[in-house]
């Protein structure tokens, strides 16, 4: 009797195993209602995430027959890492809000996502929003619109504006000596133990590739008047912008005007630093934590002190695509006008402190109102048309890898002289793009 | 030599025996029943293994199988794969940074090791004495191997912050330099050598204190009234008692070393100067950065060598040294 028993379970449990590991897709496929469902990923922060199901709701309730499903883009290492692993196993969602340009071209060779200028309205709306020169820079590589440019994050410095003031700074930096003039005068040790404890500038320097995105490529733009780093699969950025730039980062590690640490915990707001490189979305935060008598203020990207002509900065913009998978893609394209409207892109900025990719952001009289009431936003708004958006290849973490590389040798460690630095950065980084 | 007539003698007796064993096998096939009990048994056996077996095939096998295919080809996960032969390979044998996170690792396995079974074991004699609170002991030199490595991770990064780290603190205290823990790149490696042996000793300890209690008293006792010092008694009798024990820990944690990658992923992205990049970060960048999964599969089975090799030396090391 036992071996029967026993040999059941064994026939049972393997069968079990297996009809529970191959249960059939139709079951979830089938929905009830005769509505059009469509599934969108927003950005995992709660503003944003607010945002989208303000707009979700809203759209919702003025279409019944299409109904917007909110959902966080899961967390990852990265959300691109994550869009990646969406495309390889089919789960990816109709609508995604969050797409980094850089990895457009990875969406691309994935096949995962639609064409979007195939829609014959997709250049009026554009248009209504911004000038030819800016759509282009989201162009891809095959001369077409895979990505609607969305919202941009200007980089910028922000500085707590008293300590400078106490230090005898009147004015914020624009130049690389002014900054490391003021620099001098800020860094010192506050409490006399014969060690620094106050510094000019904090930057998170450890070698990884994202992190060079805020720093060195915002003052690569801003000393190269908006100069891309590379130009189709040629690098461009063995120059005198980039020596000059690691110089300045050089002096600030090497005169201990930033430290050689990374800092838990938020060191501008206890008034450890008195500079970090940020974007507009950096108010919310400031503003729901400083204290009553902080104060605080941005200032632009500071260049070379020959520089000349029109500085520009990284623009850290975000765009939105339909994926392939999408079953109803008219209707996203629909639901996307509809969250990139004049309206909501005033709901954006008021959750989220970050700026709609729309041109005359400061004449336009929806949002003046919102400048009003936020004038530290008026300077990156004067920039949503002027900052750079990124090259867009399947290479470029590799390239900002080698990048971060050389900035940690030469910058923070003084194992390299800048111009053998950037040198060695161009050459590794063309061995990179010449590999087939 | 062989007589004709023996030789006859022997062909007809082989010529017997052979005959009798095929008698002998034919009845027992006729007595033993058909459907018997251990037959049964023996199916039932084999579909209760099934689903561990399918569990391997799936989980290990397969993977296994598709990741040395992935060796000899260039894929990112999302386009399909494309074969590139030796090309891997030889990437990896021409790459420096391959090499230098293998010296790295060494680096760190040379003062992670040492460190990590002299601070066991000696803890374990500690705790194997009678003392008071010994359970309490017990329960906090294990407590960091069950914190997440990611918490004791970033509790050290506190600790060796160079400019408002506790540990530089002290040092000022006393009228010391501070020391860049982890943005030099001579003490980098061996801060984390000293945080990873600090984060896994507890269960070094435990395994040790195992071994210790399963070591006769009669042989301390039996020392005693022979003389021998505490010290001849350690070298002579808990040492050589304690060869399968150290042979453990050494094996596990070398290949704990090997895998070092919380660490150096957290504290100091490989840096400074790439001089705590390990082998397991730098395939991690390779495979989930740069999506080049062909030759992030090639470290990881060359990784797998290295350990298999290094761990093969240490048992024939080790255990000479205990004959």
């Amino acid at each position: 009797v036992n071996a029967q028993v026993l040999q059941r379970i064994g026939i049972v449990l393997p069968l079990s195993l297996l009809v529970c590991c191959t249960s059939p897709r139709q079951a979830e496929i089938a929905r009830p209602g005769s509505h059009i469902a469509l599934t969108y990923w927003s950005a995992t922060n709660a503003q944003e995430l607010e945002f989208a199901n303000s707009v979700s709701a809203e759209w919702n309730a003025q279409h019944p027959e299409v109904q917007i499903k909110v959902e966080p883009v899961p967390s990852g290492q990265s959300s691109e890492e994550v869009i990646l692993a969406a495309i390889a196993s089919g789960t990816t969602p109709d609508i995604y809000a969050n797409v980094f340009p850089g990895a457009m071209q990875d969406l691309l060779d994935a096949r995962g996502v639609i064409q979007l200028d195939d829609y014959p309205d997709f250049f009026d709306v554009m248009r209504e929003r911004m000038t030819q020169e800016l759509l282009n820079q989201y162009r891809s590589s095959d001369g077409h619109f895979y990505q609607v440019p969305w919202k941009s994050n200007p980089i910028m410095v922000l500085y707590n504006t008293r300590m400078l003031r106490e230090a005898g700074v009147s004015s914020l930096p624009t130049t690389y000596s002014e900054f490391l003039s003021a620099a001098a005068r800020v860094t010192r040790d506050r409490n006399g133990d014969g060690h620094t404890d106050q510094w000019m500038l904090t930057i998170d320097y450890l070698p990884i590739w994202y992190k060079r995105l805020f720093d060195f490529l915002p003052l690569y733009l801003a000393a190269s008047n908006g100069q891309n780093l590379l130009e189709g699969r040629q690098v461009m950025f063995d120059n005198e912008s980039s020596v000059a730039i690691f110089r300045f980062l050089h002096e600030c590690f090497a005169r201990g005007y930033a430290p050689r640490q990374t800092f838990q915990g938020d060191f501008f707001l206890d008034e450890t630093v008195a500079a970090k490189f940020v974007g507009p979305d950096s108010m919310g935060h400031l503003e729901r934590y400083r204290p009553a008598d902080f104060e605080y203020d941005y200032g632009p990207i500071p260049r070379p002190d020959a520089a000349i002509g029109q500085p520009a900065s990284y623009a850290d913009p975000k765009s939105i695509v339909i994926f392939k998978t999408c079953q109803h893609p008219r209707e996203a394209w629909e639901f996307i006008k509809f969250i990139i409207s004049r309206q909501n892109d005033l709901q954006l900025m008021e959750l989220s402190s970050q700026l709609p990719i729309r041109a005359g952001l400061l004449e336009d009289q929806t949002f003046a109102d919102y400048f009003k009431r936020n004038p530290k936003l008026v300077k990156f708004a004067a920039q949503v048309t002027s900052a750079r958006s990124i090259d867009s290849i399947a290479e470029l973490k590799e390239i900002f890898d080698v990048i971060a590389q050389e900035v940690e040798a030469s910058v923070v460690f003084d194992l390299k002289p800048p111009e053998q630095s950037v040198h060695d950065a161009a050459r590794r980084s063309q061995q990179i793009l010449d590999v087939e | 030599m062989m007589q004709p007539g023996e030789a006859n003698r022997f062909s007809t007796l082989s010529k017997a025996i052979a005959a009798q064993r095929t008698r002998l096998r034919s009845l027992a096939k006729v007595l033993r029943p058909k459907d018997s009990a251990t037959d049964q048994r023996d199916r039932v056996g084999y579909l209760m293994v099934l689903p561990y077996i399918l569990h391997i095939a799936v989980f290990l096998g397969y993977p296994l199988a598709f990741a040395f295919v992935l060796i000899f080809h260039r894929w990112n996960i999302y386009t399909p794969m494309k074969w590139v032969g030796l090309g891997n390979i030889k990437l990896l044998l021409t790459d420096p940074l391959i090499w230098r996170a293998l010296v790295n690792t060494l680096y760190f396995l040379l003062i992670h090791i040492p460190l990590q079974l002299v601070v066991a074991l000696g803890l374990a004699q500690l705790l194997n004495q009678k003392i008071r609170a010994r359970a309490f002991f017990r329960a906090s030199y294990f407590m960091p191997v069950v914190v997440s490595g990611v918490v004791v991770t970033i509790l050290w990064q506190q600790l060796y912050s160079s400019e408002t780290g506790l540990i530089n603190l002290l040092l000022q205290r006393f009228g010391l330099p501070k020391i860049g823990w982890l943005t030099d790149r001579h003490y980098a490696m061996p801060a984390i050598a000293i945080m990873a042996t600090w984060k896994n000793v507890g269960l070094y300890v435990v395994l040790f204190l195992v071994g210790l209690q399963g070591i006769p008293n009669d042989l301390y006792e039996a020392a005693e009234l022979d003389g021998a010092s505490a010290w001849q008694k350690f070298r002579l009798i808990t040492v050589p008692m304690l060869n399968p024990t150290i042979m453990l820990v050494l094996v596990l944690s070398t290949i704990g070393g090997f895998s070092l990658f919380i660490e150096p992923y957290v504290m100091t992205g490989g840096g400074p100067a790439n001089s705590t990049l390990s082998g397991i970060l730098y395939l991690y960048k390779q495979a989930f950065f740069f999506s080049k999964m062909g030759y992030a599969t090639t470290i990881g089975f060359f990784w797998a060598m290295i350990i298999f090799a290094v761990v093969i030396l240490q048992r024939r090391f080790v255990e000479t040294e205990a004959v």
